[in-house]
């Protein structure tokens, strides 16, 4: 019995950094034809993270991954895999469906978000120090005038 | 008879101690999926030779000790975490 309906997949595909770095968008491509080629329809495409691998894989010590979201046939799911073992650019992939996965699961930022945001954090946040510093340096000039002011109502009172 | 007493109190906080946790750390969280992606979580779970944790190591239920071991044995393969090392 063939199934029609088309269920939410999450596809974990593993490329070399070296070629990811190189030419972003032949591996983008590679993977979009692939998917498009098992009639599949992309929900979300995004880079998951850029990291060493636990194991060299052939010769490939650094590896990048990219995390896609896709509707498809369920009977598809096999040759996009096959696909993929045979395909030069894409080293592995991991296919779950997403029926036991939360929306939390699904929506969950990926470590190059996290990663950036901390960035951004530090950024932010240096910015901030510099601009206290600022104002204290200013805060400091005031200080000095009143002091002068005060020198000088001193020197009034003297008199 | 003193000492007898002293070693009963002691017998009875330890056993109140064991069990304050009655649930395993994921059902504690309420989650019913374990990511395999969420490889810091899992590294807490493997020896320092990749080895997984027992149930009585990790205190993990049994459901719980499934799924983790389906998420590491996930993450082995894409290499995010280590057959051995």
């Amino acid at each position: 019995m063939e199934t029609a309906v088309k269920r939410l997949y999450e596809g974990l595909f593993l490329v070399d950094s070296a070629i990811a770095a190189a030419d972003w968008q032949l591996v983008a491509d590679t993977i979009h034809r692939i998917l498009e080629k098992a009639q599949a329809e992309v929900v979300s495409f995004r880079k998951w993270d850029e990291r060493k691998l636990c194991y060299d894989i052939g010769k490939v010590s650094r590896g990048t991954y990219i995390l896609v979201y896709f509707n498809c046939d369920p009977q598809q799911v096999h040759d996009i895999e096959r696909d993929v073992q045979l395909s030069e650019t894409l080293l592995r992939v991991m296919i779950l469906r997403t029926d036991a996965m939360t929306e939390q699961d699904i929506q969950k930022p990926t470590p190059i978000m996290v990663a950036q945001e901390l960035v951004q954090a530090d950024a932010d946040k240096d910015e901030q120090d510099s601009q206290d510093d600022i104002d204290d340096i200013d805060d400091i000039d005031d200080i000095d005038d009143i002091d002068q002011s005060g020198d000088t109502d001193d020197r009034i009172e003297t008199e | 008879m003193k000492m007898k007493k002293n070693t009963n109190v002691r017998r009875k906080r330890t056993l109140i101690t064991i069990r304050e946790q009655t649930q395993c750390r994921f059902c504690r969280e309420g989650r019913s999926y374990i990511d395999y992606k969420d490889v810091d979580t899992l590294s807490k779970l493997l020896t320092n030779r990749g080895k997984i944790f027992s149930r009585k190591r990790s205190g993990n239920c049994a459901g719980c000790q499934r799924k983790v071991k389906r998420a590491i044995k996930r993450a082995r393969f894409m290499a995010l975490l280590p057959y051995t090392s």
